[in-house]
């Protein structure tokens, strides 16, 4: 089958979005010396070529995300050289670091992830990892936060939970066969071991004051348990959907009845009554918005980058106000594409799909988050919209997440013939059909 | 293979709500970036001009520049059209400051050439005459066409040249930073209206107009207390037509009292015309944005002397004089339907392209036809009797009335009716105030605001 996205053209269809992003820098850019926006453009470029080069190494049946990765990484690097003014400054350098890091991650994950009966039977360690994670947080972040500083270097273990829960609720996928009796119920201990998991995880988002990612580990709990309550025969019916959202307005109501003042009063916030105290942030964001227009102001020419967290927390307005809401919504519409390579390429195996839902639920829901936050749609939460937000963790962690994006598309191939090896073992009474595989490209 | 399907459709459940959320934020951007744009230091406002072309309000005008416009050119509008600087918050310009935006999302902010305006129904020449027709006295005025809605002369005194900025801030006399035709006054006898238009409703016209009551001077009501009537000797046995053009408080007081007049139904008509009755929720007539009080009174009792007080206007009663225009209209319209008043004819947006334009509208039926007709009839025989001196040329229906405030120490006049005539539609409220250190009377200044008024006067 004859695909377009052939290697060559991936690779000059990235080298020609990030020419065009950069001749735009340089044309309508707020720079000193025209050395500042080449110094990006060599790095960037580079970058490119490197990642081009690497994946020659991998086979894998598809290299779309890949290329969507570096598209969207390179273009998060120019936006963050570009904030306030052109320069490939200490933080530009910094964030042109973490998606070197990022890359390799995504690297990582597809080699960690790819082998489902590998995970399967060390699926201990995940727990052991989330575990140690939780006992960082509980012991190395000072006053109740979700940081750990070393040195020059802040961690946030948190951010390390999501893909190890991803992976959590993948694997338990396969246990759903062994139901033990427990008092008068049948029950699924790994079913029991996640929702544990997940109760774990809100108390400690209350004890670090940080509520802000429980909306992203609920998206991963509720993707992973729908997914695993209808395994492997039950369908989704329109009742199991229903029953999900009940459940969830319940869930909902209750959180909200019951948040801490401080969420409530975000909540109930009106922005434009405090436009110098509370609804400093979101105001300016909306401004800066407003004053980008469809096309912006050109890359260093925005104020935003003077109000704080305008790197992460509200990076969206501050790309729409210097590039414009075109660009922001074609960067979110990468992003997008990325999530929805599964449902054109369908996931290889249950657990693959598993996976790809709920990095597909992390995915959306924190960028939702973020963005709608930062435009006073909802509470305003301090999460990171991923790969265009600064933060190594952030980074580092949707890195590998796309990683495992990835995995769910190409099976394990020995070096001999190029043919699937240790293909996930279906259950029992699973129907050993397997998703047709498409051409490597 | 369904089982991954499975695993797809929660995938796109996940993406479809999210792009929702996106192309809601896009269209909410879309919307609301002009005012996005207004809470910035960034913006560039356009012009509000009157129906003729002339400027009320320039918003490429810097902060103590006088220079470009005639010394107190803005003064008869002053605290009705009002600026943008945060003192008057109650204003056109206020309430309306988003549409001035020289702003567009495409094209962002426009520093020059901008056409963001505001065409308002205001006769900026008729509305200055009335002002200087003030001779500096404190007091408001206000007129509109009962047709269209269209309000054409709305001035209040003490007012201010917006152009000077707020620096003698501190000088300026109680009242100059609001438009006193948009906040509640005691109506004096013009409240007498709404007692009429009541009463027609509840008996019926030919019931009403049958009474007849006696004043010999003072009327000492059911419960001991006593109304005087400002005829020492009294009227004696009065009509209603006689009672409303003598304004007499006895008969009034009696009429509250009769039997006839059944108290629940007169509270529930009050209520209809818009009265907040026994400290009900206050309510604002809304104009274009800017909050106009509506009426409020007390009516707890028909023996009750407070009570008879507040159904001639005094007591605890309080009605704008908007809204007392606004019940001439139902009257002069023939239909018991308020024509509600509007300021802004059109909006232009930043290319000139025309956005708003106003359309008349109507409030409820608050009354009858059948009571409209009678209640037009015993105003216009009033102007007739009473008024045709008083306002030349002009047939007119008309209440008047005398209102004490501050506790006494001071009396109000008040003038509210509207002209029959179909080439100026106009129903109008005048109010000058502290009536007993001034020659200016109510009369005088709604004659020269229907002559200002008057098509060959323009």
């Amino acid at each position: 089958m004859y695909n377009p996205l052939s290697y060559v053209s991936s690779c000059l269809f990235v080298l020609i979005a990030h020419a065009a992003m950069l001749a735009n820098v340089f044309i309508n850019g707020n720079y000193n010396s025209i050395a500042d926006p080449a110094i990006i453009a060599g790095a960037v470029l580079l970058l490119d070529v490197a990642y081009f080069t690497a994946l020659l190494f991998f086979k894998q049946t598809s290299y779309t995300i890949d290329f969507l990765l570096v598209l969207v990484l390179n273009m998060s690097v120019i936006f963050q050289s570009c904030f306030g003014q052109v320069k490939f400054d200490s933080d530009a350098i910094k964030h042109y670091i973490t998606a070197v890091t990022a890359l390799i991650a995504c690297r990582v994950g597809f080699i960690a992830c790819r082998n489902y009966k590998s995970l399967q039977n060390k699926r201990k360690f995940i727990y052991i990892a989330i575990g140690i994670c939780i006992v960082l947080i509980l012991t190395l972040t000072g006053s109740r936060s979700m940081w750990i500083q070393l040195g020059p270097i802040s961690l946030q273990p948190s951010e390390f939970i999501k893909p190890l829960f991803i992976l959590a609720c993948a694997t338990s996928v396969a246990e759903q066969q062994k139901k033990h009796k427990l008092l008068l119920f049948n029950v699924v201990y790994e079913n029991i071991a996640l929702f544990g998991l997940m109760a774990v995880i809100c108390l400690l988002q209350w004890w670090c004051a940080d509520l802000g990612s429980l909306p992203t580990f609920m998206a991963i709990y509720i993707a992973g348990f729908l997914l695993r309550i209808c395994y492997p025969k039950a369908k989704l019916s329109k009742k199991t959907y229903i029953s999900a959202a009940a459940a969830l307005l319940v869930i909902a109501v209750i959180a909200f009845k019951f948040a801490p003042a401080y969420v409530q009063e975000r909540l109930h916030a009106d922005i434009w009554s405090d436009t110098n105290g509370s609804g400093y942030q979101q105001s300016q964001a909306l401004i800066a918005i407003a004053d980008g227009g469809w096309t912006g102001k050109g890359p260093g020419n925005g104020f935003l980058c003077n109000v704080a967290a305008h790197e992460n927390d509200i990076v969206f307005a501050t790309v729409c106000e210097e590039w414009g809401l075109l660009y922001a919504l074609m960067m979110i519409f990468v992003i997008l594409i990325m999530l929805a390579v599964p449902l054109i390429n369908p996931p290889r195996s249950y657990y693959h799909a598993t996976m790809s839902a709920g990095v597909c639920a992390a995915f959306t829901v924190q960028m939702a988050l973020n963005i709608f936050g930062s435009c006073n749609m909802i509470p305003f939460t301090g999460v990171t919209i991923p790969f265009i937000s600064a933060g190594g963790s952030s980074m580092m962690v949707s890195g590998f997440m796309i990683g495992m994006l990835a995995a769910a598309q190409s099976p394990v191939l020995d070096n001999t013939g190029g043919q699937p090896a240790a293909a996930p073992k279906p259950p029992a009474n699973r129907p050993n059909k397997r998703p047709v595989r498409r051409k490597a490209v | 293979m369904k089982s991954i399907r499975r695993c797809q459709h929660i995938m796109s459940l996940f993406l479809v709500l999210f792009i929702a959320g996106m192309v809601t934020l896009v269209v909410k951007i879309q919307r609301e970036s002009a005012f996005y744009m207004m809470n910035s230091d960034k913006h560039v406002l356009g012009m509000v001009y009157d129906r003729n072309g002339d400027v009320l309000f320039d918003g490429s005008l810097k902060e103590g520049d006088t220079s470009k416009y005639e010394d107190n050119y803005f003064i008869d509008v002053g605290n009705l059209i009002g600026d943008d600087k945060g003192q008057m918050t109650n204003t056109l310009v206020a309430k309306n400051i988003e549409k001035l935006n020289n702003y567009s999302f495409s094209e962002g902010v426009v520093n020059e050439g901008g056409k963001a305006a505001i065409y308002t129904t205001l006769d900026h020449k008729a509305n200055r005459t009335v002002y200087n027709a003030f001779a500096g006295n404190d007091g408001c005025a206000v007129a509109y066409n009962y047709k269209t809605g269209e309000i054409l002369v709305c001035t209040s005194l003490p007012s201010l040249d917006v152009t000077k900025g707020y620096s003698e801030l501190k000088s300026f006399r109680e009242g100059t930073l609001m438009s006193k035709n948009m906040s509640g006054t005691v109506p004096g006898s013009t409240q007498k209206v709404s007692t009429v238009i009541s009463a027609l409703e509840i008996m019926g016209p030919e019931r009403l107009l049958s009474k007849t009551f006696s004043c010999s001077g003072k009327y000492t009501n059911k419960s001991g207390k006593v109304i005087d009537c400002h005829e020492l000797y009294g009227h004696g046995d009065l009509t209603l037509q006689q009672a409303v053009e003598k304004s007499c408080n006895p008969y009034f007081a009696q009429l509250v009292e009769d039997p006839d007049l059944d108290f629940e139904e007169l509270k529930k008509m009050y209520t209809k015309l818009g009265y907040s009755v026994n400290g009900a929720e206050p309510e604002y007539i809304d104009i274009d944005g800017i909050e106009c009080q509506k009426a409020s009174t007390n009516l707890t009792d028909p023996y009750d002397f407070q009570t008879q007080w507040g159904c001639m206007g005094q007591g605890d009663t309080l009605v704008s004089p908007i809204q007392l225009m606004m019940w001439q209209s139902a009257v002069a319209n023939g239909t018991g339907k308020m024509t509600m008043p509007h300021l802004i004819k059109e909006v232009t947006n930043v290319k000139g392209k025309i956005t708003e334009t106003a359309s008349t509208s109507y409030s409820n039926a608050l009354f009858s036809e059948k009571t409209a007709d009678s209640m037009k009839q015993i105003l216009l025989t009033n102007g007739a009797n009473n008024y045709t001196y008083l306002i030349r040329n002009h047939t007119v229906g008309v209440k008047s009335g005398t209102a004490q405030v501050q506790n006494g120490q001071k009396e109000n006049s008040l003038l509210v009716g509207f002209v029959t005539d179909p080439e100026l539609p106009v129903a109008f409220c005048v109010v000058v105030e502290d009536r007993n250190n001034t020659y200016l009377t109510a009369e005088y200044i709604t004659q020269v605001m229907l002559d200002a008024l008057t098509p060959q006067a323009n």
